[in-house]
């Protein structure tokens, strides 16, 4: 009898994986996969293909920066909120509203945020005597990228915060409290006593963090639909594209091949750390 | 301490795990039979009284659906249900219907560039030999020609039946038009581009644009501006043979048009999509919107919350170049298509038979809440009643009786819109070069997907 672990990962891992090169190695739609062998043909359209490029390479970029910006936030604000620990319910408490929002509820929130025509960012501009061309931030083509990855670090930034928070929970509060008798305070009592403490589970976190950042889809649908021009569009944006809008399942499984080579290179350092941190 | 979870803890994880995705199986399985039945006729009564058939909108048709769904319940005594959708998901809703075995859908009514994708894909019917036999009854000759074509053919075969014949026209405030010294509407798009950088330069201080420029990333939005003035300079797609001429001086004038607009238009067009832009022309925001015929409707309706009721005027699009002759541009259309997996083909074909008639399309185009339904047919578009609540409206309505600038609709269509969409966002976005850069890597990647 097949055990339920093996069951699982066939289901859930295995199938979905042969799926995906079986079609990106052949012509399917939406309605009727596998059509036709096309060997690595779509592949090779997709590699070729200047925007897909461009957006593995910015999705890169992408990921790497609003993780680093999440677990700088997220930790910081564990750690300030675990020396105020008896007043934190209300804070633990609010920070979870980011967690339990619906991504598609967060992009519209940000989108009135960034509206130019009188949205809370143009507001509050005004109000401090800003009295040129409204800001457009999703229109541009510098700024609309941060302003997704603002969003983004908004939305995600609380799961680290939390997980880190619980690490903290979990230290041996003596051990920092001698630490202190002998002069340790501020950043080198963080340093030497409690970042090695908790520094497995915040190397994770950017893990799981920068996978997350990886697959971001639902802020650029709602904020920009991958624009202005290409400046926000993301690998997974093209995949929906292709699957979803143009029923090539054959260019959508390619780029989603790609996506996932290029999210293992990035992440296979970071799983090594990881692995290392929590020997440690 | 470790990490891991005893054996005995993880058991039931995997187990609920699996549970799961079996329960997810068997849901899927059970619902494929969800939209069985067949369309047996009564005898008794109304003629498909106590059938149902489900069918797939777009949003903006809600109040359609609402309408159609009354009056075939009148007529019939079946039930229709709608499912509303965004205005782009119609395909692939379907697509995965089907896909899945769920079959829930029984017809559809998708923006007609879809058409040739959802054929070749065998998601739709063949509906030739049953237009050729029902002549009678659906009379074809009375669709108006240019639509008629565009909204339902594909190759030598239909696969569709008009439904709303959407056709852009260019709105104009008159107060602001007025303020600024504007006598009447403008005749070409240069014309139009000093107007709207008069009324900007004039009142941008106090939130008025001279115009709303549907910008946003989608072939719908900003795929039909540069439509709208692809017409305007007497542009085409596809050659008569079926070839791109995306790169043709017409084309290029047409996205340079937009180009010039871009700086002046309400901020920022990137961002103006049909909610963004319509709320600022229902606002008296600004001078001139292109949009459907339909919008003069909304805007003298008082549950919209417009504020330019009797304030506006209509015209065609403007020309361009060496044309000198209105077009319409049919950006966005919809056709009623019957679904390949239905079991309820003759009540679908009762219910598109009825919902593209003359007579429902004449009440649909007046009704009140509105429809957001426009002409399809020669005779509601020429409706007494038609020209005496909206005579403007009417009369801009007459140019897509010749000479309209259609999207292409055979397979593939839809990349090959929104392959133009992405281009013309960078182009916009100052990402793409020169106006003819644009429109010569549009035709290069248009012969590719064509295979040409």
């Amino acid at each position: 009898m097949v055990s339920p672990t093996v069951l699982a990962t066939l289901v859930l891992g295995a199938y979905p994986l042969v799926f995906i090169v079986l079609t990106a190695l052949s012509e399917s739609s939406l309605g009727q996969p596998f059509q036709d062998w096309v060997g690595t043909r779509n592949l090779q359209h997709a590699l070729g293909d200047g925007d897909v490029v461009a957006s593995l390479v910015r999705n890169v970029v992408y990921a790497i920066l609003v993780t680093i910006a999440s677990t700088a936030l997220g930790v910081v604000g564990a750690l300030a909120l675990h020396t105020a620990t008896r007043r934190g319910s209300i804070a633990r408490t609010l920070m979870l509203l980011p967690l339990i929002t619906p991504p598609v509820v967060v992009g519209v929130l940000w989108k009135l945020i960034f509206n130019p025509a009188g949205g809370l960012l143009d507001t509050l501009l005004v109000a401090l005597g800003y009295r040129g061309e409204p800001v457009a931030v999703l229109s541009s083509s510098a700024w609309a990228i941060v302003g997704v990855g603002v969003a983004d670090v908004w939305e995600w930034t609380p799961i680290v915060l939390l997980l880190v928070f619980a690490a903290l929970l979990g230290q041996d509060r003596a051990i920092g409290e001698a630490a202190a008798l002998d002069g340790a305070h501020g950043f080198r009592l963080f340093r030497e006593i409690t970042f090695p403490a908790i520094g497995g589970t915040v190397a994770a976190v950017f893990l799981i963090r920068l996978v997350l950042a990886f697959k971001v889809f639902d802020l650029v649908f709602v904020l920009t639909s991958g624009g202005p021009g290409q400046a926000t569009t993301m690998p997974a944006y093209l995949i929906y594209q292709a699957a979803l809008q143009q029923f090539d399942i054959g260019r959508a499984s390619s780029i989603t091949l790609l996506l996932a080579v290029v999210v293992t290179i990035v992440t296979l350092p970071v799983i090594l750390v990881t692995r290392r941190l929590h020997r440690d | 301490m470790s990490l891991r979870p005893s054996r005995r803890r993880r058991r039931p994880a995997v187990l609920a795990a699996v549970v799961a995705v079996a329960a997810l199986g068997l849901a899927a399985c059970s619902s494929s039979g969800g939209s069985g039945g067949s369309d047996d006729a009564s005898d008794g009564g109304k003629k498909f009284a106590g059938q149902s058939l489900t069918v797939i909108m777009i949003s903006s048709h809600e109040g359609a659906a609402k309408w159609l769904s009354t009056e075939f319940k009148k007529e019939t005594g079946a039930t229709i249900k709608p499912v509303i959708v965004p205005y782009d998901q119609i395909g692939s809703k379907l697509a995965l219907d089907q896909q899945s075995g769920a079959d829930t859908i029984d017809a559809a009514a998708p923006w007609y560039v879809s058409l040739g994708d959802l054929a070749s894909q065998g998601a739709i019917q063949d509906l030739t030999s049953w237009i050729a036999s029902d002549k009678k009854a659906i009379d074809p000759s009375d669709f108006i020609p240019s639509i008629y074509d565009a909204y339902s053919k594909v190759g030598d075969k239909r696969y569709g039946l008009p439904f709303d014949g959407d056709t852009h026209v260019l709105f104009y405030n008159k107060d602001i038009l007025a303020r600024n010294g504007i006598s009447g509407p403008p005749k070409t798009w240069d014309e139009y581009l000093q107007d709207v950088k008069t009324i900007t330069q004039n009142e941008s201080s106090h939130g008025v644009y001279g115009a709303a420029i549907f910008g946003q990333k989608s072939p719908l939005i900003l795929g039909a501006s540069f439509a709208n003035r692809l017409a305007g300079y007497g542009g085409e797609f596809l050659d008569a043979k079926g070839r791109p001429v995306v790169n043709s001086p017409e084309a290029v004038e047409a996205a340079q048009a937009l180009v010039d607009v871009n700086p002046y238009a309400l901020p920022t067009p990137a961002e103006t999509d049909f909610g963004a832009g319509n709320s600022a022309w229902f606002a008296g925001k600004v001078g001139f919107i292109e949009n459907w015929t339909d919008l003069g409707v909304r805007s003298e309706d008082p549950t919209s919350g417009s504020t330019v009721a009797g304030k506006w005027g209509v015209t065609t699009l403007p020309v361009g170049g060496s044309n000198t002759t209105p077009r319409a541009s049919l950006v966005a259309g919809f056709t009623w298509v019957i679904t390949a997996h239905t079991k309820k083909t003759g009540l679908a074909r009762a219910f598109i038979e009825f919902a593209t008639s003359s007579k429902v399309n004449a009440e649909l185009l007046t009704a009140s809440p509105p429809t957001g339904i426009d002409p399809n047919r020669k005779s509601s578009l020429d409706s007494a009643e038609y020209g005496q609540e909206f005579p403007e409206i009417q009369a801009v309505n007459r140019t897509t009786l010749s000479g309209t600038l259609a999207w292409p609709t055979g397979k593939h269509a839809t990349e090959l819109a929104q392959t133009l969409t992405d281009e013309l966002a960078k182009l916009l976005a100052g990402q793409g070069g020169s106006a003819k850069d644009t429109m010569d890597r549009v035709e290069a990647k248009w012969k590719d997907i064509l295979g040409d």
